[in-house]
């Protein structure tokens, strides 16, 4: 192994200039997010007043617009919701996608390239476009104004990105490991199970948090198909609740915000080394 | 929260996604409709979500009353005001959602074939209590019959802080617009501007709807086709307007949306804003000291008298609704005087009612700073006026043709040039509907 | 591969069941594939493929909210083409993607690059990093739009306390550039995780031998990345540039929060203005035909990012 040419001097330089050059950007990053936890922790009269520092909590800390987030509002509902609505969600669509993503990647058959193009084109559809049809289905379908109809319908615009990845990922895997396992007996779906799959592990991390970040933060089909309170999602509750035509209730909502991004950011936080290299094989190879 | 109506509704939730979503699928291949199931009736309401928190309360309460009276169960659901046309929209469409819907402006001219014909109703109501106020009637009336029953008004008075204007030497507050701009420059002179509006809010077309008339403009001519505003009287209107922004106003007018006049007031900022009592309530609610100083008067005037748009809203029954007739009784019952009389007080007075008789509650009478706020009824028009109103209003206020209009000529477009600019822009909103209503 | 029913009769062994058979009929190479990617099938033709025809057909007729409507062939879009306010809105939608996207791009490669070279503190600062990608859309653009507010926006609170410029400070969300500036800041805050990330994954999978190669030729960091790392994220960096074009050109969410297309439209995007003709306003057609302009413009990019991905 060639030794370092850099000696430790210069390392650390580097890594000095390394994280100063980082700060501005974790700043920027975290900067808005700071502001939404002072602001849901300060009393609406600082809040509104002009000469007060935005920054700092001058008066006091208080808990009151996280206590009527949850007591005054059916936030925890909502929040229940939400996660019910992205994991079904999020786990359907990985179903969908791991299956036609090994379909694409693997298998020959007529129509394998118009059916992989068209999967893509999905992808170029703007919700916005197909929001006022997809309700008069979701009403056919008997599910409006229930999650079932986020369930339903969020799939389609997370499997065309999914399967488009795993579809990458799938190739790495080298094709001799699954026809060994095919020449041993095993059936084409006993090899996906056994043998691609846990070499996929990754990809499948990455689709997941993928799509538990999109369904979680959806709004315009939660408004659109739900109206019921108690059917309703974080994202779509807080804005509604919290936001009465020429009040905003900002103490509250930014606590919404704050406690509804929690979940995701714990999820985040645990598996990102596996997003990282999940990422990596799809985008790369894709 | 009533249980009853809790488990109704899960249960009715588990049949559905259970059952009906195999069954839906089915039929829907077969018949494109999903069958109903049998169960206890459920009226279901979709309003927005009210300024004043307290009176949504009140409403639901007697929602609740009714349900028992009745022996059905009743659903208030609200949404953001700002959602509801999205929300009417789908619901038109897929033919399917709420029974009863809270319209606003053109709406039932909007849905007209799809609501239901509620004159009966309005007729009852009308002959109880002494008639309803003429604007209220021309909002809710098609050629066709009513398609909404009136349910209330918000006045728009000129909301505007004592303290200020006794500082700058004012004993009477501004009668005209061309008043308020000449108060207005010494009021900035101190610091404290005034502020309209001119921004993609609804706000900002009211308060445009109002100076026009004021001025003897119009947008669409009495046919309710032609647009009408390109006129010398509409080039009045916006040359006070840009003198206002200069002299009297401060630049972020432009960036305003619903709640930032409110915001303007209630910093201590703003000395005066063109809207319903709405910051007058905050202030009290949260216990502002700044609630002692605002006060109200009535809208301002000008060459062709005192007009003004505040905004009506309406009970709208969908068609496609099963629940029609049950419908028709809670709105009877939400009007008996008991009733509407509790909702007005919950709502601290912000909901007007538009029946004559029972405007004469003494909530306004008894506070010095609402006294004036019935008035506004008697110059009060629907948007479109002269025209009926029709769905192309619907389209020109959405547009925001009309603070865009003012907007370019206050950033520097000629005058005339942004009036055509306007003109066109009617033209084509109109145009979409012409074929449509035949 | 299991064995044909007629061998096996001539072979004397009993006729394998009927399960047996159906197993060996799925096993197919093209059967499997079809039935595999079935699922996807469905769900595109039911809630992808028909919601489209239906706007399609809403595009190229007159329907408003409240009444079906006739067929008017191409005349909407006609009229469009002719508005002011959509050909605003074009020109917007291409000043906003492109620069949003270029920043994206730049800003996005840097950090991926020093996120590569942090050892320590890694997960919490990617975490950090992470953070306006993962947080609801339409709450954080709240959060910026208070940020932005005309009276009480500390943006220009900060930037008066820096001494950078004199009170009151512009009104961000007021005037036509700065508008504009406000709405691709939040777009590219946003967006920024997204690309580092990819980007980062991408440079994590560069073999070192490449680097030191590189050294021992004399590179020096800037030689190493224009030889090296420029030319072997490329596929990656056309990838993640393809999709954030797609998610940028169709955006929403921040300009209906922020501006609502204001002031005076020079913030409209497509499908802001579409939602507002469309469903605030009514006219069903013309907003189906605002929404299908996109699709398009965004086949057209598309395809070419994608001859240029193929001829690498």
């Amino acid at each position: 192994m060639i030794a370092g040419v850099r000696g430790r001097g210069a390392r650390l330089r580097s890594s000095v200039f390394g994280y100063a050059n980082l700060l501005p950007y974790v700043l920027f990053a975290l900067f808005p997010f700071y502001y939404m936890v002072i602001t849901s922790l300060k009393n609406d009269a600082e809040l509104y007043d002009l000469k007060a520092v935005p920054f700092l909590i001058q008066t006091g800390v208080i808990a009151e617009h996280y206590g009527y987030l949850f007591f005054k509002t059916e936030f925890l509902t909502w929040m229940k919701n939400s996660l019910i609505i992205s994991v079904a969600a999020t786990s359907i669509s990985l179903v969908i996608s791991i299956l036609a993503g090994y379909s694409l990647a693997r298998l020959r058959f007529r129509g394998v390239s118009a059916f992989g193009t068209a999967v893509f084109i999905t992808y170029l559809v703007p919700p916005t476009l197909l929001f006022l049809p997809l309700s008069q289905v979701v009403v056919w379908l008997g599910i409006s104004d229930t999650i079932w109809a986020l369930i339903v319908t969020y799939p389609t615009f997370l499997v065309p990105f999914s399967t488009w990845l795993l579809m990458g990922y799938f190739r790495t895997i080298p094709r001799e490991v699954e026809e060994c396992a095919l020449v041993d007996g095993a059936s084409r779906m006993q090899t996906i199970l056994r043998i691609v799959l846990p070499m996929a592990v990754p990809g499948i991390v990455c689709v997941t948090l993928f799509g538990f970040t999109l369904t979680w933060n959806e709004f315009t089909y939660a408004l659109t198909f739900i109206s019921q309170s108690a059917n309703k999602t974080a994202v779509v509750g807080v804005t509604a609740d919290l936001i009465r035509g020429d009040i905003y209730y900002w103490g509250s909502l930014m606590a919404g915000a704050v406690v509804a991004s929690v979940p995701i950011v714990v999820i985040y936080v645990l598996f990102l080394d596996y997003y990282v290299s999940g990422l990596t094989a799809g985008a790369v190879k894709g | 929260m009533d249980t009853s109506a809790l488990r109704i509704t899960d249960r009715r939730q588990f049949l559905r996604s259970a059952g009906g979503a195999t069954v839906g699928m089915a039929s829907w291949l077969a018949l494109g409709q999903a069958p109903a199931f049998a169960q206890k009736r459920e009226l279901t309401f979709l309003s927005w979500n009210h300024f004043v928190p307290a009176s949504d309360e009140e409403l639901r309460k007697q929602a609740e009353a009714f349900a028992k009276q009745a022996g059905v169960s009743v659903r208030v659901d609200t949404i953001a005001h700002l959602q509801l046309d999205a929300k009417f929209a789908a619901e038109a469409q897929s033919q399917s959602g709420h029974d009863m819907i809270r319209t606003h402006n053109v709406v039932p001219f909007l849905y007209e074939h799809l609501l239901a014909d509620v004159s009966d109703v309005v007729a009852k109501l009308g002959k109880q209590y002494g008639g309803w106020y003429p604007f209220a009637a021309e909002a809710h009336e098609t050629k066709n019959g009513w398609r909404g029953v009136p349910w209330f008004w918000i006045s728009f008075p000129a909301t505007y802080n004592e303290t200020h204007f006794k500082k700058a030497g004012f004993k009477e507050t501004p009668k005209t617009w061309d008043d308020l701009l000449k108060m207005g420059r010494t009021l900035k002179g101190q610091g404290n501007p005034v502020g309209i509006p001119v921004s993609h809010c609804s706000d900002a077309n009211t308060t445009f709807w109002s100076i026009q008339w004021c001025y003897g403009g119009k947008v669409l001519e009495a046919d309710g086709r032609t647009p009408g505003i390109n006129s010398d009287k509409t080039a009045q209107v916006i040359e006070l307007y840009k003198a206002l922004y200069k002299d009297a106003m401060e630049p972020e007018v432009l960036s305003w949306d619903d709640a930032s006049n409110n915001r303007f007031i209630l910093s201590g900022k703003g000395s005066w804003i063109h809207n319903p009592i709405s910051p007058y309530n905050a202030a009290l609610a949260k216990k502002m000291p700044v609630a002692d100083d605002i006060n109200h008067h009535n809208s301002p005037g000008g060459p062709a008298g005192i007009h003004s748009a505040p905004p009506i809203l309406g009970l709208g029954i969908w068609k496609f609704s099963k629940n029609v007739e049950v419908a028709k009784e809670f709105i009877q019952f939400l009007f008996r005087k008991e009733n509407y009389d509790a909702w007005i007080v919950a709502s601290n007075a912000f909901n007007h009612p538009p029946l004559k008789h029972l405007a004469d509650h003494p909530i306004w009478a008894r506070n010095a700073k609402l006294a004036m706020l019935p008035a506004e009824a008697q110059y009060a028009h629907p948007r479109g006026w002269p025209a009926k109103p029709n769905p192309s209003v619907q389209l020109i206020d959405s547009n925001y043709i009309l603070p865009d209009m003012v907007a370019k000529a206050i950033n520097g477009m000629p005058t005339k040039r942004a009036m055509a600019w306007a003109q066109d822009q009617i033209a084509l909103a109109v145009q979409g509907k012409l074929k449509a209503a035949g | 591969m299991a064995v044909g029913p007629h061998v096996l009769e001539a072979a004397g062994l009993p006729r394998p069941g009927r399960l047996t058979r159906v197993r060996e009929w799925w096993e197919q190479e093209h059967v499997f594939g079809y039935s595999l990617i079935l699922p996807a099938l469905l769900l595109i033709v039911c809630l992808v493929a028909y919601p489209f025809g239906m706007a399609i057909y809403f595009s190229l007729s007159d329907t408003w909210v409240g009444s079906p409507g006739e067929f008017i062939g191409l005349q909407n879009f006609r009229d469009i083409l002719g508005n002011e306010i959509f050909q605003q809105t074009v020109y917007n939608s291409f000043v906003f993607t492109s620069i949003a996207v270029v920043l994206k791009t730049v800003l996005g490669l840097w950090l991926a690059m020093l996120l590569f070279r942090t050892l320590r503190l890694k997960r919490v600062i990617r975490g950090a990093v992470l953070l306006p990608w993962v947080i609801p859309t339409a709450l954080s653009t709240l959060a910026w739009w208070w940020m932005f507010d005309s009276l009480y926006s500390v943006v220009n609170w900060t930037a008066i306390g820096l001494g950078i410029i004199d009170a009151p400070g512009p009104n961000w969300l007021g005037q036509k550039y700065h508008a504009m500036a406000a709405v691709i800041a939040v777009n590219v805050w946003r967006g920024l995780p997204f690309f580092a990330v990819i980007v980062l994954a991408g440079l994590v999978s560069i073999p070192r031998e490449f680097y030191e190669a590189a050294e021992v030729d004399g590179a020096g960091a800037w030689g190493r990345f224009r030889n090296v790392t420029l030319p072997l994220l490329k596929p990656v960096l056309a990838v993640v540039i393809l999709f954030s074009t797609i998610f940028t050109f169709a955006d929403f969410n921040i300009v209906y929060v922020l501006t609502r297309g204001g002031p005076v439209n020079t913030t409209h995007l497509f499908a802001t203005l579409a939602y507002q003709v469309g469903l605030t306003g009514g006219n069903l057609g013309q907003g189906a035909a605002i929404s299908l302009f996109l699709f398009p413009i965004l086949a057209a990019v598309v395809f070419i990012q994608l001859r240029y991905i193929r001829r690498e």
